[in-house]
């Protein structure tokens, strides 16, 4: 029951997520601009480390690595727990059927759990160019920018990757990454709240809620500071995805006071699902992709709990594809990835695992049932943010502060 | 004995002994030497000597809390741990081993999940609570998740049998024939206890505190898991703040700060106990 339930790690990396770009209605009517918006000059401009081909063919050869050149070969992945799916690898339609159509073996980890520490480990072996043993590694927006500035990343090979078009409109061209040279989303997840309507007597809307003195001690929030501070700033009325950082601080100096009045029952990253399905928190700051989980694995539960993008506004974490240098097949990376930037592939795949799927289009292949989940498709009208990259000093200024307010 | 002493070659015999220390010297120095140098260079960059003042005002509430909270578990697991201690191995008997075995059972569930098991026991809705209310013991808003009890409490129960092992051990080995003496020569069956057995029994008890209240200065499992943002400890702020690199210098200075200060408290404890046999 209190099993620290498969969210647990991948909780710790979304709430590392939040992401500057400016990033809104991610809504089926935001994907149709936003497919406008990926022009194919864009496409051009970000020619690969190879060459500029024609683009958008499903042409084989580019700068002689040709698809059927592949087949035989193995691509290493690593990733974070439940972003695959049933988190089974050897199982997973999506991974089965590339290899049958390409050829190409998968070699599939669900290893990471937490951004910083994946830089701790493997920053050496980057930093000097050595592989680390992946072709593929999947990390949070905010850190895949760092990594792409400190030139750790390789760029996709545009001419095995002419459905990097698909990708949504909103996330196509990042100001740290324009036009998707070098990464690519893999899943869209959404920072809201989740709550009991019974035990809160009512439907709840707002961030403000959270603060709500009425539910003082039934609260938790996130220890994750671009969550916590962003949906803050956001029921404060500021942008999070702009700043600047006395807005930051505003928002941190209101945790803080609350804090200090009791109003939280607990400020944790790994353990607030816990305490939600025992009903000992009423109120929870919670990621998209647990409360789906744990109304899947709890159906008893399913209609306890409710979770909402607030009308201020939510946050959005985007967990993002790379390949990191010294890779040892990168040709092979980029084809895995363009093929579940295939929507058809796409739908299933983001429907079992509960994610809003960054691939346009997707959301046709998917159940009637999956249409309607908010998990998957949020409603059209709810805003999502991404927090602003940090310029290292502000980051840990913010940090700091974040810290001394909540644990200290 | 003597006839090895014979046939050996004797110019080789006195590096026997460093030989014999050497793996235990190499795994010292590879796994405690090294990496404690490496922290403490860690803890003089960026800020020098200025990160330990630093990093001792600002958390300076959270140290107090730590050894507040380990060393109430380590009284607590003596005045729970002796007397259970003293039952094995003076009134054992026969079941002496599955009494031991008893205490050590529950320990073959792993740490983590053994803490999970008690949010069960403890949450709002569970068991734990409810007879508490019923009895009045506890107001009816209040709970036990998210106290300094839960926490105080997991570090007893998680530490408990790190305290009783020793003290049985030194119970078990006292000659019982000090006791026959001490009945011989008049002395009252708690006179007895408090002169012979409590004194012979005190390096267990030493050997047991250390054993409970250092692990549970630096532990941040029953914190984080039992605890919320109000029961923090030092362990916690480490495992939550060591992953971003700005923060590694303050909290390897914190680190040493800890270390320091147990040592200091060990050193003035075992001269307060003053007991010989300890050192």
């Amino acid at each position: 029951m209190t099993n620290s339930n498969p969210l647990d790690p991948r909780q710790l990396s979304q709430i590392a997520d939040l992401r500057t770009s400016r990033r809104r209605f991610i809504s089926r009517g935001a994907l149709v601009l936003g497919g406008l918006a990926i022009s194919p000059a864009i496409l051009a401009a970000c020619g690969g480390s190879n060459s500029s081909n024609s683009a958008g063919s499903t042409a084989t050869t580019t700068g002689g690595v040709s698809l059927e050149s592949l087949r035989g070969s193995s691509v290493s992945m690593f990733n974070w727990p439940l972003y695959i799916e049933a988190d089974d690898p050897t199982t997973s339609p999506t991974l089965l059927g590339f290899t049958d159509s390409t050829g190409i073996k998968v070699d599939y980890l669900s290893n990471i759990d937490s951004n910083d520490g994946f830089y701790t480990k493997y920053q050496p072996d980057l930093a000097a160019g050595n592989g680390i043993g992946a072709d593929l590694i999947v990390l949070t927006s905010w850190e895949a920018a760092s990594m792409i500035e400190q030139g750790y990343i390789e760029a996709w090979d545009t001419n095995l990757f002419p459905n990097k078009a698909n990708v949504l409109g909103p996330a196509a061209s990042p100001e740290w990454d324009p036009g998707r040279t070098h990464s690519i989303p893999w899943v869209l997840g959404q920072t809201g709240i989740a709550y009991w309507p019974s035990k809160v007597g009512g439907t709840l809307n707002s961030v403000e809620s959270l603060f709500d003195s009425k539910f003082k001690g039934k609260v938790t929030i996130l220890d994750e500071m671009r969550d916590s501070v962003g949906l803050t700033m956001l029921g404060m009325g500021n942008d999070p995805t702009t700043g600047p950082i006395d807005q930051e601080l505003a928002a941190v100096e209101k945790i803080k006071r609350a804090r200090d009045a009791g109003q939280f029952r607990n400020i944790t990253g790994n353990s607030y699902t816990e305490d939600l399905q025992l009903g000992d928190t009423w109120i929870a700051m919670a990621w998209s992709g647990d409360i789906a989980s744990l109304k899947a694995d709890n159906p008893d539960m399913a209609n306890s709990i409710e979770f909402f993008i607030p009308t201020e506004g939510g946050m959005q974490f985007t967990d993002t594809a790379m390949i990191p240098v010294g890779a040892k097949n990168p040709a092979g990376a980029t084809a895995l990835m363009n093929y579940i930037y295939d929507p058809a592939i796409a739908g299933p795949l983001y429907e079992a695992i509960n994610y809003v799927s960054p691939v346009s289009g997707a959301i046709d292949y998917m159940s009637e049932a999956a249409k309607k989940s908010i998990y998957i498709n949020p409603a059209e009208d709810s805003k999502l943010y991404e927090f602003r990259i940090l310029p290292p000093d502000q980051n840990e200024i913010l940090s700091r502060a974040f810290t001394e307010a909540t644990q200290q | 004995m003597a006839d090895s002493e014979e046939t050996g070659s004797k110019p080789n015999r006195w590096h026997t002994p460093y030989l014999l220390l050497l793996p235990g010297l190499v795994a010292l120095v590879v796994f405690f030497v090294v990496p404690l140098f490496a922290i403490a260079k860690l803890s003089l960059q960026s800020g020098g000597l200025s990160n330990y003042p630093n990093v001792l005002n600002k958390n300076w509430e959270v140290i107090v809390r730590t050894f507040e909270f380990a060393g109430l578990a380590t009284i607590g697991a003596i005045l729970i741990g002796y007397p259970l201690a003293y039952f094995i191995a003076m009134r054992g008997g026969r079941y002496k081993n599955l009494l031991l075995a008893l205490v050590v059972l529950p320990f073959f569930v792993t740490y983590l999940v053994r803490t999970l098991a008690w949010k069960i026991l403890l949450y709002d809705g569970g068991p734990a609570v409810s007879i508490l209310h019923t009895l009045h013991v506890l107001p009816p808003d209040q709970g036990l998740l998210g106290t300094d009890f839960a926490v105080v409490f997991a570090l007893l129960y998680n530490f408990l049998p790190f305290m009783v092992l020793p003290i049985y051990v030194s119970l078990e080995k006292l000659d019982r024939r000090l006791l026959e003496a001490a009945a011989d020569l008049y002395a009252s069956p708690q006179r007895a206890f408090r002169k012979v057995t409590l004194r012979l029994s005190l390096p267990g008890v030493f050997a047991g505190t250390l054993l409970t209240f250092i692990p549970a200065s630096g532990d941040f499992i029953n914190a984080e898991l039992l605890g919320s943002d109000r029961q923090t400890m030092i362990g916690v702020i480490i495992e939550k703040n060591f992953g971003k690199e700005f923060f590694r210098p303050e909290l390897s200075a914190l680190s040493f700060m800890l270390m320091a200060l147990i040592l200091v408290g060990v050193l003035i404890y075992a001269k307060v106990l003053g007991t010989e046999e300890i050192a």
